[in-house]
């Protein structure tokens, strides 16, 4: 084998020596025949030629023996690639436009594939991925998706669930970190011992948790992850060891983690769950509160063999039978309170992988318009070529041989289509990343990668093939016409345009599909630009202070810390107003429900009490946020713990008043302990979304809240509010030196921020459909342009009978637009029933809204026309005698 | 591999590669001295056809059945001398047992009384 692939080897690379050597050769043997023949008496004249004769010819020699090597076949190839890039050169435009045309859809699929192998195809870089799951604990009969594990529960799924080789809980929490007594806020990921081990993750200096770290009366330890260590650290080795203040203990640092994506969340510290001050003062309220810090992740490594069938039905069996258990906690009948597993890669992705699958097919569409395009261009060229087809058939080119000759030329152009799009992924999957970004944390190993180059080369080629393989067969090469005839009316012409017209139809068709996704996209993102949310963004800057709960462990405390800074911050010029609340709207937070009774209206039914989301406000934050009063007064600083407990409400809670006017009367949010009145109605706030209608809300004065608040400052100032992040964080540091400032950032931003999806999903839309729709007008132009050519003589013809220049204008557009025409038909089909793919993108806009669609309609009819309009006026044009006598 | 004689040379290819291996079995030769010595050891009644003697020589060089080297003749002249290798050796006495078999059976069933 080795000895025939060197052979071979050497008489494809060095053609030129073996065929001289064979020449020698054959001399030799000619000579020595030819002295043989003279020896035999005959004349040296009559003994060469018959020496020469009974060798035979010499071409037919070197091409026995090239078929002796096997190589006839890598010759025609090479041969093939010569003349398809020398006739790829002589014909640039073609050339340039059809790799260009390419190279944007192929670009596009690799730069969409890089993402999805990525985000959804590369297994996570932990011990068998393949067998974490996550509990996943819901109450749908509530309207919950999710519920998260309480500490109990936790206890009992990790008793009791034999599936697993081991169960681990997590939740994160914002610490100071106080390192050498600068305090810095951290993530910090709270976890159980055995985390890091499930995983099989190991650190990269140090060690990790062991479970005697997790025991009462240990040392507290942190873990730093990579990113942390780096940045904070500059990574430094001599780390471990040291020891750093948090929650006003020390806590000394065991080790740091090496650089793997993070899961659930990227933290910047671990710590042992005991650690963690809230968690443990939780523990101890169990048995009086059976779902006390219901805030835990729980998720699990499955024994090898256990299905995800089989873990989700041991997991709901454990939830029925402590649910059963205290059935008072969890009134199963009306919560739906129930769990499950699910697999952690699928939670992971869940939120980018419908999204990820419709850009996929969007791309798709986009390269089969490109690939019908290059076909359609590749027929057109076909016209001016059966001649030259003709020729080589003539002179004992085969037919297979002349097809695999079109085909090379096709994947030779595809192949740089490849290259191009190679450049064009590399060029854009950045901006891809940052955009799937917003809706999985998995992206952190996208790269152009082997796989992905596979991707490439193989839609490359598929792609070749594809737009290569139609004018291809239609070589069906009629000799004696195509030499006797002139290269205008050669060959299988009608045919020829009917799979012409097919591919425009389609091309059309695709668009049109394309165009009305972008266009609905597009209108609703208009319409959630234009949302009315209730308040003015414009010059509000905001910033996080959540009060450390060491220093400030109540809510009158966290009083001390906040209202002299709202104080100072009035004080300072260019401030018009600041207020304290805790939840900045659009912040990303989600409603709460606290259910409440309104005087005279107790039932005593549980679940037919109304509910309502409950904020916490200073007396400023409806001025300085500018949310319009509706009714009665908002808080003033003469609301205090000494006067009246009274709260604001939203125009949504009224409603529960059915029409009269809520103000004096009095709700209460613990069962009638403590009465509430409400002084005032505010303006509707799109509190939790723009696309989230409103809901019931009550505001609890800051003065008077009876609960610990994680507390965001809001100031109004005169010009840009950017200006003003010192000037406030100064003014907090005056208060409390140690008190951290975060998320320092305005209100449009914020606003930009939940418009920042949709509006890439749009942008990216209507990015693939102008492309689809370039391409496409493109294609039409172009066909109906060949046409003309091929009907100058008719045009001619016709003229001179005397049809008017705007008849046989009217016959090219005519022709164009025929094929629009069916290919809209097609397309708004496709779109209407494809549309609904879209509808959870779509905000007030219905998947097959009839404006959008009556826009792509017109706006391509218009623009086919103008395409069309070129080729029909140069038919206009045909002098009759010119074109009669053509030929 | 070619098709472009799948004809009667396809049926003598087999015969021929076997007298090249034989002729070459006896020591190294050029590709003219081969045809001759063929003719002479079969007392003329075989007459190698020249056009495939050098495609031929060419395929059994490529299977490694034979090796190929440039050297001079006693004339002193430049010609490419052949020589058996290992591999062609237990060619050859595969081949030649093969065209044994071949021929017993094929005379046996000529001989066949009928």
């Amino acid at each position: 084998m080795w000895t025939r692939l060197r052979h071979f080897g050497r008489a494809v690379v060095h053609r030129q020596t073996v065929t001289r050597e064979v020449d020698v050769e054959v001399r030799f043997h000619i000579e020595m025949e030819t002295e043989k023949y003279i020896r035999e008496g005959m004349l040296p004249d009559a003994a060469r030629k018959r020496a020469s004769r009974i060798f035979g010819p010499m071409d037919k020699h070197h091409a026995d023996i090239r078929d002796a090597h096997g190589i006839t076949w890598a010759d025609d190839f090479w041969q093939d690639i010569k003349y398809g890039a020398r006739t790829l050169v002589k014909h640039k435009g073609y050339a340039v436009l059809a790799v260009l045309t390419l190279g944007l859809g192929i670009g596009a699929n690799t730069a969409i594939f890089s993402v999805i192998n990525g985000v959804l195809l590369k297994p996570l870089p932990y011990d068998h991925a393949d067998r974490l799951v996550l509990v996943q604990q819901s109450a749908p009969l509530s309207g919950q998706a999710t519920v998260g594990v309480a500490i109990a529960e936790y206890f009992d799924y990790r008793a009791q669930a034999e599936v697993f080789d081991g169960l681990v809980e997590y939740h994160q929490m914002n610490f100071d970190l106080i390192n050498r007594g600068e305090p810095d806020r951290v993530n910090t990921g709270v976890v159980s011992a055995n985390f890091f081990d499930l995983l099989g993750i190991r650190p990269l200096i140090g060690r990790s948790f062991v479970a005697s770290d997790d025991q009462h009366g240990s040392e507290p330890v942190l873990l730093l992850s990579h990113t942390y260590w780096r940045t904070k650290f500059g990574g430094d080795p001599n780390i471990v060891g040291q020891v750093f203040e948090m929650n006003d203990r020390p806590h000394r640092v065991i080790g740091v983690l090496p650089n793997v994506p993070h899961y659930p969340q990227e933290n910047d510290v671990y710590m042992p769950v005991l650690s963690c001050p809230f968690r443990a003062a939780a523990e101890r309220t169990i048995p009086q509160n059976r779902r006390a810090f219901a805030a835990l992740s729980v998720f699990g490594r499955l024994k090898p063999g256990v299905t995800s069938e089989g873990a989700a039905s041991a997991v709901a069996t454990i939830n029925q039978r402590f649910t059963a258990d205290h059935a008072g906690v969890y009134r199963t009948a009306t919560s739906g309170f129930q769990a499950t597993t699910i697999d952690v890669q699928q939670a992971l992705t869940a939120g980018a992988r419908d999204l990820l699958l419709i850009l996929l097919g969007i791309t798709g569409l986009v390269l089969l318009i490109a690939c019908a395009n290059v076909a359609n261009l590749t027929l057109a060229r076909m016209l001016g070529r059966d001649r030259e087809l003709a020729v080589r058939a003539a002179i004992g080119a085969g037919r297979a041989r002349l097809v695999r000759q079109l085909l090379t030329e096709s994947a030779l152009l595809s192949l740089a289509g490849g290259a191009v799009g190679l450049v064009f992924a590399v060029a854009t999957v950045g901006m891809l990343t940052t955009f799937v970004g917003r809706f999985t944390q998995r992206t952190g190993e996208v790269s152009i990668d082997l796989p992905v180059l596979v991707f490439t080369l193989g839609v490359s080629l598929v792609t070749g093939i594809l737009f290569g393989i139609l004018p291809a067969l239609g070589t069906r090469v009629d000799l004696v016409l195509a030499l006797k005839q002139g290269s205008n009316q050669a060959g299988s012409g009608s045919t020829r345009r009917r799979v012409q017209g097919a591919l425009i139809v389609a091309q059309v068709a695709v668009s049109v599909v394309l165009l009305v996704g972008a266009g609905l996209l597009v209108t609703s993102f208009y319409r959630l630009q234009r949302v009315e949310t209730g308040y003015r963004a414009d010059g509000v800057l905001s910033a996080q202070i959540y009060g450390n709960f060491s220093r400030y462990g109540n809510v009158s405390a966290l009083r001390r810390l906040y209202f002299p800074i709202l104080e100072r911050l009035e004080g300072q010029p260019g401030v018009i107003s600041a207020a304290i609340t805790n939840a900045v709207p659009l912040a990303g937070s989600a409603p709460g429900t606290t259910r409440f009774d309104i005087e005279g209206r107790v039932t005593d039914d549980p679940d037919r009490r109304p509910a309502a989301d409950v904020r916490v406000a200073s007396p400023k934050y409806f001025d300085t946020i500018g949310i319009p009063v509706a009714g009665g007064r908002v808080f003033s600083d003469l609301d205090s713990e000494e006067t009246q407990p009274v709260v604001v409400i939203n125009r949504s809670m009224a409603r529960y008043w059915d029409g009269s006017d809520p103000v004096g009367s009095k709700i209460s949010l613990d069962r009638g302990q403590r009465w509430l009145t409400v002084v005032g109605i505010v303006g509707d706030v799109r509190q939790f979304g723009l696309a989230q209608e409103t809901v019931a809300q009550i505001y609890l004065p800051l003065a008077q809240s009876p609960t610990n608040i994680a507390g965001q400052v809001l100031v109004r100032t005169y010009g840009p509010p950017e200006g003003f992040a010192q000037l406030l964080r100064d003014t907090v540091h005056a208060v409390d030196p140690n008190q951290p400032v975060e998320a320092v950032q305005t209100m449009d931003d914020l606003r930009a921020e939940a418009l920042a999806a949709p509006r890439l999903t749009a942008t990216l839309l209507a990015v693939f459909a102008g492309l689809a729709l370039l391409v496409t007008l493109a294609g039409i132009g172009g066909v109906i342009a060949t046409s003309v050519t091929q009907r100058t003589r008719e045009f001619g013809l016709r003229m001179a009978l005397g049809a008017s220049r705007s008849t046989v204008m009217g016959m090219v557009l005519a022709q164009g637009l025929t094929l629009v025409a069916i290919g809209l038909a097609v397309g708004i089909a496709g779109a209407v029933a494809g549309g609904r793919v879209l509808s959870v993108y779509l905000y007030q806009t219905a998947p097959a809204d009839p404006l959008v669609i009556a826009a792509v309609v017109a706006a391509f009819l218009l623009s086919a026309t103008i395409a069309c309009l070129g080729p029909a006026r140069r038919a206009t044009t045909v002098d009759p005698l010119v074109a009669l006598r053509a030929d | 591999m070619s098709t472009t004689h799948a004809k009667p040379l396809d049926l003598l290819q087999g015969t021929l590669d076997l007298l090249i291996l034989k002729t070459l079995a006896l020591g190294p030769l050029h590709g003219w001295g081969i045809s001759q010595r063929i003719q002479q050891m079969s007392a003329s009644v075989l007459r190698v056809n020249q056009g495939s003697l050098y495609p031929a020589l060419h395929r059994l060089e490529a299977a490694g059945w034979i090796d190929a080297e440039w050297g001079s003749t006693e004339a002193n002249r430049q010609a490419k001398f052949y020589t058996l290798t290992r591999s062609g050796q237990k060619r050859l006495r595969a081949e030649t047992d093969e065209w044994e078999r071949m021929t017993v059976a094929v005379t046996r069933v000529l001989q066949t009384q009928s």
